[in-house]
């Protein structure tokens, strides 16, 4: 990262492969960015993320305590109520399996749910640096941070590899 | 199965044409959509009333009696299970898949699953008549100290319907974050504007967001995908551990998940057809995505043939006069017309989706979506009804005559459903936006320079 940044440049393009090499050069550059895509693709992800997503320990530590907490759901109850029913064990593991099966997925998935939220900064409805509501519809968006020196020759390159728009704002 | 590259030459759309094809249909209603929806108000008020009634008067205005206990409510519980399943199916196991026709339709679909759990999740409150004791199904501490019986396979139903509703709608949920998002910022008003904001939860597209959006989707369709096949395993259970003739087969969690997922796809088509001509949405739903409907249809429907000549076989292969008697009046006895209805429906009509031409005309799709629809309905009444009418028993034999309540709640239960179907296409993009995107070509300056990324 690159000094004091107080800068952030923004860089709209509507072709993919002028922000990828854009990007590239954001990244030789050593300058902190951020990029905004209409929907995902591999190749931004690639150029920008290539490490494996977090969510997935979430999502194993959420499935474990499932399985045990449905496991143990319904034996602790056979036991605190040990009525034998059509000649079945108290704790019967094939009609528990169902418990603790359907329990692993349910708190798997509400575990993805919450490393989703954690990792996407989500909820949080007013904090939008340098995002532009084109960003959604048809353009990509690179916003990279700068400081004050620096900011102006971004800009300048950005426009010279194929940026329609750039434009510098203060960082919050 | 179609190729990416077939179907992405049939959709002459490019990023901001699919923004504004998708949000055109939430644009104001019109004089059709007053008219669906307050239809569907008037039948779910109609149902709404036959319940008090019921609930007022006892079940003994139901027609369900003795030895018929399982009528039309479980029934409909059943299929609309079904129904809810090839929401999942299309969103969660044809991602995995990577089958691309999905993406136009899954949104439709993944509605249709969550408000299909929620109109099934009615009938065991409607059946069991003092819905305001339903809570005893759930384990919770109490003064008696006693807990459900987790060795019965109706307590199953209750983990793995519930699961069902809370992982299906968070997935339909976190599908939606980034088209609200779009929603947000083409609002035209201020209250749509502060709605999608605040139901957009923030979200931007920022490159760190779908990384974590996609791994977490990768995992929910993961998650979502061995639940689709024990929801209704469980479901098929609640029949398949009785002893009843008919019933107590190890065939049934294959064939009622084969089932679900038959009747899923016909209701999709049954909705995405209406919804594509008044809405305009011939541009990026094209015949092969109907084409790839139609042969998860002719799959299914081939699989739950099958499971129905099975049952005849093994009734006569098992040498069980119980279970040879129940295979003979199925289809000669008091309910033979559901049964024949069921085969027509099922088995037959669909054969002729192998010919390409018929996969392409949409007119016909619709009215072979409505039969399969009503076939499903009659497989599962046939299922409870002819089994619970001749047990061991002659003494025990009787029959069954729904009353009005019964048909006024089972209509209502569609009402209930269409009213969700007709708010949900009015306030949120029935069709994803995002994904569409994803299987487009992106715009790329040099062709060629791309090509070397």
């Amino acid at each position: 990262m690159r000094g004091n940044t107080n800068k952030i440049v923004i860089g709209v393009f509507h072709y993919l492969d002028d922000l990828l090499a854009n990007i590239e050069s954001v990244k030789h550059g050593g300058y902190e960015y951020k990029v905004y895509s209409p929907m995902a693709n591999p190749e931004i992800e690639h150029a920008t993320y290539p490490q494996k997503s977090p969510v997935r320990r979430f999502t194993l530590v959420g499935g474990i305590f499932g399985c045990a907490a449905g496991w143990a759901l319904a034996i602790l109850c056979s036991m605190d109520w040990p009525l034998r029913v059509s000649a079945k064990d108290i704790v019967s593991p094939p009609g528990f399996f169902v418990v603790g099966y359907e329990w692993t997925i349910l708190f798997a998935a509400l575990a993805t749910f919450v490393a989703l939220l954690h990792f996407c900064r989500i909820p949080d409805i007013f904090r939008k640096l340098g995002y532009d509501p084109r960003f959604s519809d048809n353009k990509f968006g690179l916003v990279v941070s700068a400081n004050s020196g620096d900011a102006e020759s971004i800009k300048k390159h950005l426009l010279e590899h194929g940026a329609e728009e750039a434009e510098i704002k203060d960082a919050l | 199965m179609a190729k990416t590259s077939e179907i992405t030459s049939e959709l002459k759309v490019d990023y901001a044409r699919v923004t504004e094809l998708v949000l055109n249909m939430l644009k104001p209603p019109g004089s059709g959509w007053y008219a669906l929806f307050f239809t569907c108000v008037a039948a779910f008020l109609w149902g709404a009333v036959s319940w008090t009634i019921q609930i007022l008067d006892g079940l003994q205005v139901a027609g369900i009696n003795h030895p018929i206990g399982w009528g039309v409510y479980i029934t409909n519980f059943v299929f609309w299970v079904g129904i809810a399943h090839s929401g999942t199916l299309i969103s969660a196991v044809l991602f995995l898949f990577r089958a691309k026709f999905r993406m136009p339709i899954y949104r439709l679909a993944e509605a249709m699953t969550v408000f299909a759990v929620l109109t099934a999740g009615l009938f065991p409150l409607i059946h069991v008549g003092r819905p305001w004791l339903a809570y005893w199904l759930m384990p919770y501490p109490n003064e008696r100290a006693l807990w459900p019986n987790f060795r019965s396979p109706l307590l199953w139903d209750v983990f793995a319907v519930s699961t069902y509703l809370t992982v299906s709608a968070t997935f339909f949920i976190v599908g939606l974050i980034p088209d609200i998002a779009v929603c947000r910022d083409k609002a035209k008003t201020a209250i749509r504007k502060v709605l999608y904001s605040i139901t957009s939860l923030g979200w931007t597209g920022s490159n760190s967001q779908w990384k974590h959006y996609m791994s977490a989707y990768l995992f929910f369709a993961g998650l979502a995908t061995p639940l689709v096949v024990s929801v209704h395993s469980v479901v098929s259970w609640d029949f398949a551990m009785g002893l009843v003739p008919g019933w107590h087969t190890t065939i049934f969690p294959p064939y009622f998940v084969a089932g679900a997922i038959f009747s899923g796809v016909a209701m999709v088509l049954t909705l995405i057809i209406p919804l594509r001509k008044v809405f305009k949405l011939e541009e990026i739903i094209t015949p092969f995505h109907f084409e790839g409907m139609c042969k998860l249809i002719l799959l299914t429907s081939g699989i739950v043939t099958y499971a129905y000549a099975t049952e005849f076989y093994l009734a006569w292969f098992s040498n069980n006069q119980y279970e040879r008697f129940q295979f003979w009046f199925r289809p000669f006895g008091d309910y033979k017309v559901a049964f024949w209805g069921m085969t027509f429906c099922n088995c037959i009509a669909p054969l002729s989706l192998w010919i390409p031409a018929l996969r392409r005309n949409i007119t016909y799709l619709f009215i072979m979506s409505i039969i399969i629809n009503i076939g499903m309905w009659l497989e599962r009444f046939n299922i409870i009804f002819t089994s619970l009418a001749r047990e061991y028993i002659p003494s025990a034999w009787g029959g069954y005559n729904f009353s009005w309540i019964e048909v006024g709640i089972t209509v209502g239960a569609f009402g209930w459903f269409g009213m969700y179907m007709c708010l949900f296409i009015k306030f949120f993009p029935s069709v994803s936006i995002t994904e569409i995107k994803e299987i487009l070509p992106p715009p790329v300056r040099s062709a060629k320079s791309h090509a070397a990324h």
